[in-house]
């Protein structure tokens, strides 16, 4: 008697039994449904993501973002977790390099990463990308550009009066973000020196910064 | 309302595979389960949201609901899901000729009773979804097709409860 | 790996509740078919009268559960990327608890009552105001019961991960619970029926 001729014989609901235990038999050897580790990427587009500068936004971009209160992004902090309690970005989340092949970060959405410098924040972008994030971004040179362009801007010497409109405007972006505006030329040794704005300040969602978003479970 | 009568229900195995695939679909097109305890939230925040707009941003239970602020609360999957359940019961019901204006009760108590229990029941299964994270559709039939360990938690409880107080209830169904 | 579609972004959130509407109308059909729309039905569960909210719930986890594990380890899906509630195991234990007492009591649950007040039990649209009368007690008592509702948080966690145990052997070991469960069902059924008609 063939496998097809037992099956006939039998009731809907024995058949349903059978189908089941077969594959719950099966289940037993087929391995792991995760495929956590393996990526493939495809290297010509990432190759014209690159040249077209389209896969990073730079400080100011992404303070003007913040500004706004736009909630359609999201940023991933990927130092270590002491370093981002000293310092992060206001509203970012921090997911260490190791942590990027489990997170809650969702294919379809904008995910803007960063690190110290734009090599760091390159590497967990790669990752990303090779994971299917289409949306991830990379912030330009890290958060030594947020330091330099956001928080601490500076005047040119002799600025030009559009220099001086732009520089006006940097001010107000940097004091919102609780930095400090270098008025003084020249004194590169003295940046440094200022304090790094407390976190209490900028990351209590001002304007309407990015809320929690809505909840996915029942 | 119809004359007709009523046709049989199915083979409860065979509604079960098409339950489960329903599900699947969920998983495969949206990534997540079905639900319904959570369009319940969402219907009952905006309400209160238009009552007492502080009110409800100052609890959190239904501030979460409530979004970004830029949309709708109702604007929800679950929400538009739930639609679909009741637009899909009434169709599928008339055309199994179970469209009917009746109280479901067993002959031996009132309909005032009856109504009572099933407010005091619905009541208890509003607070228990929000301790549970979910309630039959999301805990028990998504998280229990995904091997979620909370959820089979959940679920044993709630056969736990449900025959722990069968007997004293047996009254309002016998 | 393509699926879920919804999370590779082939669609955005308004297609998304256009598809939420239609497995909504799926889900609503085949609850209405399986009868769930009774709560004279649903609450013969608890009762060994009639064992059908069981078959048809273990038959879905059974088949979800199967379609999942296949189509992941196919390469066509990616589990990691279906949400999962989170696991608070002392709230949800009580939380299933009293909403086990509410079933007995309610003869509903939120999704089936929606099918029961669609095909016109008075009784499930009463259930249904219960239902919000009980989540807006839970956002009153919230400060008091904020601290227990927290507790036990294990994150996202499922049962290969918290028994360390492969996926496919516990997939296996529901497959056999759930048979075993449905071969008891039907015995069960048969000596109640047995009973009543010699009684």
């Amino acid at each position: 008697m063939t496998m097809g001729d037992l099956m006939n014989k039998l009731s809907l609901n024995s058949r349903l039994a059978a189908t089941a235990f077969v594959l719950g038999l099966v289940a037993l050897f087929a391995g792991s449904p995760y495929h956590g580790a393996d990526a493939t990427v495809n290297t010509k587009e990432l190759a014209l993501v690159m040249a077209t500068d389209a896969d990073q936004v730079t400080a100011t971009t992404l303070a003007d973002w913040l500004v706004q209160g736009r909630a359609d992004f999201r940023i991933v902090d990927v130092r270590t977790a002491p370093a981002f309690a000293e310092y992060h970005l206001p509203s970012a989340e921090n997911i260490p390099v190791t942590g990027l092949n489990r997170t809650s970060l969702q294919h379809n959405e904008k995910i803007v990463v960063y690190a110290d410098d734009g090599a760091r924040a390159a590497q967990a972008w790669l990752l990303l990308r090779a994971k299917g994030y289409q949306g991830a971004v990379l912030l330009r040179g890290g958060l030594e550009a947020w330091k330099d362009s956001v928080l601490f801007p500076r005047i040119p010497e002799n600025p030009t009066p559009a220099q001086s409109e732009a520089f006006a405007k940097a001010r107000e972006v940097s004091t919102f973000f609780g930095g400090a505006p270098q008025s003084g030329a020249g004194d590169a040794g003295a940046v440094r020196q200022v304090a790094m704005p407390t976190l209490t300040m900028p990351s209590a969602n001002v304007a309407g910064a990015p809320k929690k978003k809505k909840k996915e479970g029942c | 309302m119809t004359t007709k009568p009523a046709q049989p229900y199915w083979n409860p195995y065979l509604a079960g595979v098409g339950l489960g695939l329903v599900l699947l679909t969920s998983f495969v097109v949206m990534g997540r389960g079905l639900g319904a305890s959570g369009a319940f939230a969402s219907v009952l925040t905006t309400g209160l949201h238009a009552v007492v707009p502080g009110h409800v941003a100052n609890t959190a239970p239904f501030a979460e609901y409530l979004g970004n602020g830029t949309t709708s609360p109702l604007k929800d999957w679950l929400v538009f899901e739930i639609l679909g359940v009741i637009v899909g019961g009434f169709i599928f019901g008339s055309l199994a000729h179970r469209i009917s204006k009746t109280v479901e009760k067993g002959p031996n108590i009132t309909t005032a009773r009856r109504f009572g229990f099933a407010f005091l029941g619905g009541a208890l299964m509003g607070v228990g979804a929000k301790f549970a994270r979910g309630c039959t559709s999301g805990q028990a039939l998504t998280g229990g097709a995904l091997l979620n360990a909370g959820s089979w938690a959940f679920m044993i409880m709630v056969f736990v409860g449900a025959y722990a107080f069968a007997y004293l209830m047996r009254r309002q169904w016998q | 790996m393509t699926a879920p579609f919804f999370k590779f972004g082939m669609f955005g959130d308004n297609i998304g509740l256009v598809i939420a509407f239609a497995i909504g109308i799926g889900f609503g059909f085949f609850l209405e078919r399986a009868g769930f729309g009774s709560a004279r039905k649903l609450a013969a569960q608890f009762y060994f009268k009639d064992l059908a909210v069981f078959k048809v719930m273990f038959t879905a986890i059974v088949t979800a559960m199967l379609g999942v594990y296949y189509l992941s380890v196919l390469g066509f899906m990616d589990l990691s990327l279906i949400y999962l509630t989170p696991t608070f195991l002392a709230p949800q234990l009580v939380g299933g608890l009293i909403f086990g007492v509410g079933f007995v009591v309610g003869g509903y649950c939120p999704g089936t009552a929606c099918v029961a007040a669609a095909t016109g039990r008075l009784d499930a649209l009463v259930f249904a105001l219960g239902v919000f009368a009980g989540i807006f007690a839970f956002g009153e008592i919230y400060p008091i019961v904020s601290t227990f509702n927290d507790s036990t948080s294990l994150g996202q966690l499922t049962i290969p991960t918290a028994a360390h145990l492969p996926y496919g052997l516990i997939v296996f070991a529901v497959v056999l619970m759930a048979l075993g469960g449905f071969y008891g069902a039907e015995w069960m059924e048969k000596h109640m029926a047995a009973r009543k008609a010699g009684a």
